[in-house]
């Protein structure tokens, strides 16, 4: 090869990628507003992403995949967390997830966490050709329960343990189910106050009927 | 060394170094809030500060060490002085009083947000100044005597591109699809493209010197190597596009072009050692041979090999955002940049210091420590990486579960960052006292 054809190789290899990379860009662009619901991103999701970025969230968290690896991805928390939830958590976060790894307390005004909450509503509306992928074990063995799926869903193995793993945070619960009846977990799920006014493990009330059913069941059955 | 004004390169050099040892300090402190429970700095220093800290220094050493580098090669190639020496010194002064300002501001909680380009936006506008006068007192240099060489030209490029890319990451726009989109206009064209281009002249500029083979030979791989890394790099940002919300045709063009990313940077080593094998002098600065060398083989596993293990979609679709991700980001940085940058540290030093022999003992054992401790590290980050996946994404289990499952591999990983921590503070010593001990090896 002379050094005119390396020339060339340099010159239409760069030309040859730099106009695709152009023109998908160009076509990107005018997929992204469908693909994102651009026309739900209003004025309050637009401030909720500089509450984000202000607080650097995104040098812990992922979003969209992206970011710093020490804390949970937060593409689909919506889908996951309901907005009550998620409030409570921001006012502060130790109390409602005493987990070992701690997220400081930002100290946000209740708007600024309306604004951030709407923000992530948002993104957990964004197309992402189903990235996160669901579990395979769920597909493949169908062995767990469904009990024992919103178990770990829910983090709650962040505070108890089961067999070995887990937090140590809450009370051990390997064999809950022949210290407990099906009635005492339930209300302890729905008000964890009830039975002991100190306890700081977040109330679980807005879990649907069935998703508390399954819980219970699972718990009751780890004898 | 031919000219006065390649000493500038000495100052940069050196500001380059602290900072290193600076980002290796707050490296350690950001790995230990993953290996222990109980974080006392929470308050000061959480781990978002501190990861903006380590992260901003990599990028600030290696774009000074850049500088350095290029302030040291451009008289040699175009025959004269530097335009303005006086230019080139504002410009480090200018760009060390906004890094400064940027880690105090972090720790003050003043933030832009966006991983690496977290610096406020005014402190941005500062850093496209800084950009601006060295472009401009790098251009007029090569201008006087218009000796456009093939390794001048590609240099030029590689610090154009990197300015104008720059320039995606400063705005602030509502949607977080199209804010990422253009992010990696930054992150990904810089490292697989603008920086790759400088890497490629800085590289072949010492391998011409350091071996004494035929101009010709080197300018035209360079051209073929850069041709290749732009060809399959610029497009290759696809394989950043699969989950963010852009269209779905991605997922195939990411993985073509970024499929064909390792290929220029083979051509490196290959390169490198053709070069070496029929070296015209006898090298006697055998520290600078064995960082190029290094270079080009760990340039060609961290970023080619490791890349490559999960730029499929098949595959990122349960790698992307764990610590597999975190592995290929150390092995590809220190790889391609910090090695480069030492490549060039160790060839220019000896000729700024008028040595004609120096001691090449500590750094060596630097050499060997550093280079094993980062493997090191990069294996427990791929291991904990590993576990991550298989737990978290395969079989389910809650985030901050799995975390405690990889903790053994974090420790791996922070042990064998403070055996990183002796070997770069060996260099340290060795860059501070380079020509003192006398030469005997």
């Amino acid at each position: 090869m002379t050094k005119a054809q390396a020339k060339a190789v340099f010159i239409w290899g760069t030309a040859f990628s730099t106009i695709i990379l152009l023109a998908l860009t160009y076509n990107s662009i005018s997929q992204i507003p469908e693909r994102t619901n651009q026309n739900k991103l209003d004025a309050q999701v637009a401030a909720g992403k500089w509450i984000w970025q202000k607080h650097n969230c995104n040098d812990c968290h992922t979003i969209l995949g992206i970011g710093g690896y020490y804390a949970p991805d937060l593409t689909k928390v919506m889908s996951r967390r309901d907005p009550d939830w998620m409030r409570s958590f921001l006012k502060d976060p130790s109390a409602i997830w005493p987990a070992s790894r701690k997220m400081p307390n930002l100290h946000l005004t209740d708007a600024e966490i309306t604004d951030l909450i709407a923000f992530l509503k948002w993104v957990d509306h964004i197309n992402t050709n189903n990235w996160p992928p669901k579990p395979m074990i769920v597909h493949v063995a169908g062995q767990e329960s469904p009990g024992e799926t919103l178990f770990k869903a829910h983090g709650c193995s962040s505070c108890h343990s089961i067999g070995g793993i887990g937090g140590h945070i809450g009370p051990d619960l390997t064999h809950v189910g022949s210290r407990r009846s099906k009635q005492w977990i339930e209300e302890q799920l729905e008000d964890p106050r009830s039975h002991n006014p100190n306890s700081i493990m977040p109330s679980f009330k807005d879990l649907s009927h069935k998703d508390i059913e399954d819980l219970v069941n699972y718990l009751a059955e780890l004898k | 060394m031919k000219y006065e004004s390649q000493k500038i390169a000495y100052k940069y050099f050196l500001l380059a170094t602290l900072l290193f040892a600076l980002q290796i300090v707050f490296g350690l402190i950001t790995g230990a809030k993953y290996v222990w429970n109980i974080d006392p700095l929470i308050h000061i220093l959480p781990f978002n500060t501190s990861r903006a800290i380590h992260i901003n220094l990599l990028v600030v050493w290696l774009l000074m060490g850049f500088m350095g580098g290029t302030y040291y090669l451009v008289p040699e190639e175009a025959g004269t002085e530097i335009y303005s020496p006086w230019l080139a010194n504002l410009q480090l002064y200018l760009f060390t009083a906004i890094g400064i300002t940027a880690i105090v501001g972090y720790v003050a909680g003043w933030s832009w947000g966006m991983p690496f380009l977290e610096q406020p936006t005014i402190l941005k506008l500062g850093i496209v100044a800084v950009a601006l006068i060295f472009l401009f007192n790098v251009f007029m240099t090569m201008i006087k005597t218009r000796k456009w060489t093939v390794i001048q030209g590609v240099l030029l490029g590689g610090l154009v591109m990197v300015a104008v890319m720059f320039l995606f990451g400063v705005v602030f726009m509502k949607n977080l699809t199209t804010q990422f989109y253009f992010w990696w206009w930054v992150i990904h064209l810089w490292v697989e493209g603008a920086w790759e281009l400088v890497t490629g002249a800085i590289m072949a500029f010492i391998l011409l010197k350091l071996t004494g083979v035929d101009r010709d030979i080197v300018e035209k791989w360079l051209y073929v190597e850069v041709g290749l890394v732009l060809f399959t790099g610029i497009a290759g940002v696809g394989h950043h596009y699969y989950w963010i919300g852009t269209p779905t045709y991605w997922l195939w063009i990411g993985a073509v072009f970024s499929a064909f990313e390792p290929l220029p940077i083979l051509f490196m080593v290959i390169d490198t050692l053709r070069d070496v094998r029929e070296s015209k002098t006898v090298i006697t600065n055998r520290l600078a041979l064995y960082w190029a060398v290094g270079c080009a083989f760990m340039h060609f596993i961290g970023a080619g090999v490791w890349g490559f293990a999960q730029t499929l979609p098949q595959i990122n679709r349960w790698t992307h955002g764990t610590q597999i991700t975190a592995s290929h980001g150390h092995f590809a940085f220190y790889g391609a940049y910090v090695m480069l940058n030492l490549t060039m540290i160790y060839f220019a030093m000896p000729q700024i210091k008028g040595l004609k022999n120096f001691s090449q003992k500590l750094g060596f054992k630097a050499f060997w420590t550093m280079n094993f401790f980062m493997i090191m590290m990069v294996l427990s980050l791929t291991v904990a990486g590993v576990v991550q996946v298989y737990f978290q994404r395969v079989l389910g289990y809650d985030y901050l579960t799995v975390q405690g499952f990889m903790k053994l591999w974090f420790a791996a990983f922070w042990v064998s960052a403070l055996g990183f921590a002796t070997g770069a503070s060996m260099y340290v010593v060795d860059f501070l006292t380079l020509g003192e001990a006398s030469p005997q090896r």
